[in-house]
Formats: structure tokens, C-alpha cells, sequence
């Protein structure tokens, strides 16, 4: 008998209990809906952490001032600024791991150009802001060494500055008013994108010196600045150059090992690996219930088989009596469970994709479908039906004609 | 074509033995059409079963074609079921899912033919027993006689050499059990070996051999003169 007409016969049966061929895949179509959900939930957790990566750089920690508030009473993050360019020498100094250090001060501020105005965020800092951010340049250069040390009024501008203030026309030597100083566009930054919190391509920077003179000469007098990104060499060594920097610092600010430090560490990677733990125990979450509802599916599917064959067992002599092989009644009951649990597979994949989707619209988590997840799923719920669905075929196979054709 | 040496069947029921068949010898041959008679418990369908393959015998040996079946496994068997014998059944035994069709093509699809092929053959032995235009009906759309009839035609769809009728009339009206005979007949006087069991008189004379049993035993068997 060819599998053509076997998946014919199979589907007749099937068609005339759809209810209970949808009921029996049940277990099957949580467990497929569960390993899709599971592995989107993964893939979408690391590629989230790749971007994440990409937009802020690796190995980064971002040093911060911060208000001690030794009195109990916070002062507000802009209240104090207590880091210092010093600072920063010193760091670079004494901590061999760190490989770059690009300090920042920033204000937002009015800008206006080509008859346009634009609320934008201003960034002052070196060349080094460029490699360790992770930035491209889409077009234009960065800062030369003379606009560097001589204060001069030239800014490198995000795309969305470019969009709110030229439209599409290119901005390079254009001139915008920062605060009513005039800077001269000299370069323009690929886009980033947004995160959750903010647009990171809505920036303007501008050289360090320039800024402090310029910009912020009040917020930030002296040597002071904002916070400064501190690339580490080695991602090994990210988490003792963490600790390192805080005794260095507690040694030039005079805070003892338990007093309240004026500064705060950021390590991102603290925040990706919480990300990627949360999503991990996601993942063992689902595949926990994908585990028990494909066993628990595949027995359904062996039960009613087996009932499926006690309630055909007449049918099945007379097939026999017509000229049907063990392998042919093997084969088309074999047939009926895998479809059975296809139909599962068709269900949860279809459920997946409803989950995934309502999921990541909803709580805003990235969720990355994967092909190898669908093959896997029918992979999944075609074994499920072949083992499940065996016994009851082989016991229908094993039926002697006459008993089967006198069953009543 | 049949020869059957000293069968017995043997049915254990717990400390008891039951002799359903009793050292039964017969032979038939091709183009014969043999009613079997006999009251009931006597063994006439236990023969049948074995003649057909479908049960195989305590002791004793059976040839089929000169072939001793003894030994066969039971892929070797359902091949010759499928092949050489056409079952027809008292209670007609027609899958309900399957229209007049696709039942009468069952025994086409376990012999592997391609899709033209079958349904020209089972069209063939729709019209033969004349119900080509209820190809398309259920069993359940069906009246007694007309799904004896599609089973009539499964059993002869794939030209088997003998076709085993097991009280094929004994659900039907005698009118209707008239028309089953008649196509019965026509079918044996094209050449087809068929053993009838029933337990009319009138119905076992289309035999041109009648076969009595009691107690697992043959107690006579002679020529029809009538027939
Ligand atoms: N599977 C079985 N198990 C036990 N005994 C059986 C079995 N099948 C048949 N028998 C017994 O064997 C004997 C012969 O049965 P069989 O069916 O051949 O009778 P029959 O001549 O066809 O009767 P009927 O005219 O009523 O159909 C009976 O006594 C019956 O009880
Ligand atoms: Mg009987």
C-alpha cells in the first residue's frame, strides 16, 4: 500500500473525530508552543545583548559622580561634581588594565540651525568617545589635534540632530548655534537606534576644551567633569578593574573603605548577565513545561490509540481479510498517531507565534524566531507520535484476522 | 484446487476441549460451487475460516493450488487472501467511513495497484452487481442487499479464484437473497470456485455440490442433481 493512500485513509478516520484528534494533541501543541517561546526567549536575550554590546561598547564601565550624602540627604546627581580630570590621569597611572579613558561633560541645550530649533543633548570629550561608544561615522572626521588643544567651535552631530535641523542635506560644514555659540559641523555619526530609556542618536559632541570654555564653564569649573567611560583591556579583567578603580578613587577622594563615595561604577556587563539570567531561568521555565507536556501529550496520543484500535478491531479483520500485511496496519495506525501529533505541531507552532508575538509587543522583550525552532518543533512532536503511537500499532498489527473480524 | 487432509480444530475452554473441526478431509475443485449445510455449531464457518486463511487449523494439512499453506507466515497468507480469495459476509463487514467505492477498492490498495488502475477494476465490479451509480454512497446510505452487493464486488474486484460466502443471504429478504444468488451464479459460471454456507434448502441448490455437517464432521456429501 503506498504512503499516499495510507495518509488518505488516515485522514478519513482522523476527519471523522476531528474533536477528539484536537483534544488528544493538546499536550503536544503547549509542549511545541513552549520550546518555540523557549528558544525565542534565548535567542532574542543574547541578540539583545549583542546589540546592547554594539551600542555601548564592551568592556566599558562608566565612572560617575555622584553626591555623597554622608548627611543622610541626597543632593541630587548635579549637584556635586567630583570628579576631575586628575582623577583621570591618575586612574590611567596606577591601573595598568585600563586601556582608555574618555572623559565626558554634557548639558542640554537649545540648538538652532537653518531657521530650525532642536532640543538636543551636548557632549564634550575626546576622540576616544568615538572608539570606546562604539560609533561609526557616516560621514565627515572627528576632532584634529589642533581643534583639540586650541578650543575651536566644531561639533559632530547624531541623526537625529541631522533630521530635526537639515532634513536630509548633508550638515557637514553648516553652521549651528549651541546655546547661541556657532560650531561648525565637521562630522555626522551612523545611527544607533533607541533603547528603552533614550535616543541615542539625538547628540551633539563637541571637543572636551571647547565645551569647558564655551558650554559649561559654570557647571563644571576647573577641571571638573561629568563622568568619564573607562575601557578595560579584557573582559577577564572587568570585575577586578571595577574594584580596583574604587580603592583608587577612595585613596584620591580621602573616603575610607566604608564611607559613602562621591562617585558611583556602572559595569554594564552586570546588567547584561542579569538579563541573560532572567531569560536563562525563562528558558528553564518553558522547557520544563515543554518537557512534561510532550510526555504527557505523547501518552495522551498512546491512549487514545489504543482505544482508537480496540474500537476498530473488526475493521482492522476485515482489512485483513481483504489482504492487509501486518505492515500495512502497523503502518497506517503509525500514520494516524504522527498525524495526530502534527496536527499538535501545526497548533503549537501557530500558538508560539501568537505567544511570541503578544509577548514582545507587550512587555517589550526581544523575541528572535529562529528557523531551527520550527524544524525542531516538528522534529519534537513527529518523534512524540511515532514512539507514543507504536505500541498501540504494533498491537493492532499483532491481531490474528479471524479474532479481529469475530470482535464484537 | 482444495485439498484438506485429517483437519482438526481444536478450541480450549478452560479444562474442556471443543472439536469444532474433527479430522475433516474434502477437496474441491476449480470452477466448483459448493453449498454447505448443516446445524448450527457444526463447524461450517470454522472450515470456511480455514479454507480462507484468515484461521489456521490444529492439525492436519491444507493445499490450495497444490501449495501447502501449513507453512506459510502470515505475510504469505494475507497475500493469498488477497489475491486468490474474495470473503462475503453474513453481516456484510464494509468499512462505515468508506463510500461503495473506495470499500470495493480496499483490497486493490493492499495489492499495490495505481490509482487508474483500481478504480477501473472497481468500477468493473460495481457494474457487474449494477450499482456503478452508488459509487458515492456511505455503507449507511445503502439498503441491505445493495451493501451485500458492494461487498460482493470488493470480494471480486481483484479476480480471485474462490470466493468464500458465509450465509451471504442471511440477513436479507428472500427476494433480495434471490438476486445475491443469481449474481452468485453468474459469477461461478464465469469460472470463479465458490463455496456458499447456508442453512436454506432452497439457496443451497445453486450448489452443484452439497456439503453436510454435524459435529465437526462431514456426514454426507454428494452431487446436486437439480442444480
Ligand atoms: N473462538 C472460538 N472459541 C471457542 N469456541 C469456538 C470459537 N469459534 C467457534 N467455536 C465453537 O466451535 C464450534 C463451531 O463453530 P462454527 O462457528 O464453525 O459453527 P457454524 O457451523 O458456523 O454455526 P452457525 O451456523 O451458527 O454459524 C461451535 O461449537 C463454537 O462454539
Ligand atoms: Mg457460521
Amino acid at each position: 500500500m503506498s504512503l499516499v493512500d495510507l495518509i488518505y485513509l488516515s485522514q478519513k478516520s482522523l476527519r471523522s473525530n476531528i474533536l477528539r484528534s484536537v483534544l488528544t494533541s493538546l499536550g503536544i501543541i503547549i509542549g511545541v508552543s513552549s520550546v518555540i517561546t523557549m528558544i525565542s526567549i534565548g535567542a532574542g536575550a543574547r541578540l539583545e545583548v549583542e546589540q546592547q554590546i554594539e551600542r555601548f561598547g564592551s568592556n566599558n564601565l562608566i565612572l560617575r559622580s555622584q553626591s555623597s550624602n554622608n548627611r543622610g540627604v541626597s543632593m541630587g546627581n548635579n549637584s556635586v561634581n567630583s570628579l576631575t580630570l586628575k582623577d583621570m590621569e591618575a586612574l590611567k597611572n596606577e591601573l595598568p588594565a585600563i586601556a582608555a579613558i574618555a572623559p565626558r561633560v554634557s548639558l542640554s541645550t537649545q540648538i538652532i540651525a537653518n531657521g530650525n530649533n532642536w532640543l538636543a543633548t551636548v557632549t564634550g570629550s575626546t576622540n576616544d568617545y568615538f572608539a570606546l561608544g562604539n560609533w561609526k561615522f557616516e560621514n565627515g572626521r572627528k576632532f584634529q589635534e589642533d581643534e583639540i588643544n586650541s578650543g575651536s567651535r566644531v561639533a559632530i552631530i547624531g541623526k537625529t540632530v541631522q533630521k530635526n535641523l537639515f532634513g536630509t542635506d548633508s550638515p557637514i560644514d553648516e553652521v549651528i548655534r549651541i546655546n547661541k555659540v556657532p560650531f561648525t559641523v565637521i562630522g555626522l555619526l551612523d545611527a544607533k537606534g533607541g533603547t528603552a530609556w533614550a535616543d541615542l542618536d539625538d547628540t551633539i559632541i563637541v571637543p572636551l576644551k571647547t565645551a569647558k570654555q564655551r558650554l559649561v564653564a559654570k557647571k563644571f569649573p576647573g577641571d571638573q567633569i561629568r563622568s568619564m567611560t573607562i575601557n578595560v583591556s579584557s573582559s577577564e579583567l572587568l570585575f577586578k578593574t571595577e574594584k580596583d578603580i574604587d580603592t583608587v578613587m577612595r585613596k584620591l577622594h580621602k573616603i575610607s573603605a566604608n564611607g559613602n563615595p562621591d562617585f558611583v561604577i556602572r559595569n554594564y556587563a552586570q546588567f547584561l548577565n542579569a538579563r541573560q539570567e532572567s531569560s536563562r531561568v525563562m528558558s528553564i521555565l518553558l522547557a520544563t513545561v515543554a518537557g512534561i507536556s510532550l510526555i504527557v501529550g505523547g501518552i495522551g496520543i498512546m491512549n487514545i490509540m489504543l482505544v482508537t484500535v480496540t474500537e476498530r478491531t473488526k475493521e482492522i479483520g476485515v482489512c485483513m481479510s481483504v489482504g492487509a500485511k501486518k505492515r500495512d496496519v502497523l503502518l497506517q495506525f503509525l500514520i494516524e498517531s504522527l498525524m495526530i501529533s502534527l496536527i499538535g505541531g501545526c497548533l503549537g507552532i501557530a500558538l508560539g507565534l501568537g505567544v511570541i508575538f503578544g509577548v514582545s509587543e507587550y512587555f517589550n522583550w526581544k523575541m528572535s524566531l529562529d528557523y531551527m525552532s520550527l524544524v525542531l518543533s516538528f522534529v519534537f512532536s513527529s518523534s512524540i507520535g511515532v514512539i507514543f503511537g507504536f505500541y498501540p500499532a504494533r498491537k493492532a498489527a499483532s491481531l490474528n484476522p479471524i479474532d479481529a473480524l469475530r470482535y464484537e | 484446487m482444495i485439498n484438506i487432509n485429517a483437519i482438526t480444530k481444536e478450541y480450549i475452554m478452560g479444562d474442556n476441549k471443543l472439536l469444532a473441526l474433527n479430522e475433516v478431509d474434502v477437496s474441491i475443485k476449480e470452477g466448483e460451487f459448493v453449498s454447505i449445510m448443516g446445524s448450527s455449531g457444526s463447524g461450517k464457518s470454522t472450515l470456511m475460516n480455514i479454507i480462507g486463511c484468515l484461521d489456521v487449523p490444529t492439525s492436519g494439512d491444507y493445499f490450495f493450488r497444490n501449495k501447502n499453506i501449513s507453512n506459510y507466515n502470515s505475510n504469505m497468507l494475507a497475500e493469498l487472501r488477497n489475491k486468490d480469495i474474495g470473503f462475503i459476509f453474513q453481516n456484510f463487514n464494509l468499512l462505515p467511513r468508506l463510500n461503495a467505492l473506495e470499500n470495493v477498492n480496499l483490497p486493490l490498495l493492499y495489492s499495490g495497484k495505481n490509482v487508474k488502475e483500481r478504480t477501473k477494476l472497481s468500477m468493473e465490479a460495481l457494474e457487474n452487481v449494477g450499482l456503478k451509480d452508488r459509487k458515492d454512497h456511505k455503507p449507511n446510505q445503502l439498503s441491505g442487499g445493495q451493501q451485500q452487493r458492494v461487498s460482493i464486488a470488493r470480494a471480486i474486484a481483484g479476480n480471485p479464484k474462490l470466493i468464500l460466502a458465509d450465509e451471504p443471504t442471511g440477513a436479507l429478504d428472500s427476494y433480495t437473497s434471490l438476486e445475491i444468488m443469481k449474481i452468485l451464479n453468474d459469477l461461478n459460471s464465469n469460472g470463479i470456485t465458490i463455496i456458499l454456507v447456508t442453512h436454506e434448502k432452497d439457496i443451497a441448490q445453486y450448489g452443484s455440490r452439497i456439503i453436510k455437517m454435524k459435529d465437526g464432521k462431514i456426514i454426507e456429501d454428494k452431487k446436486n442433481v437439480s442444480s
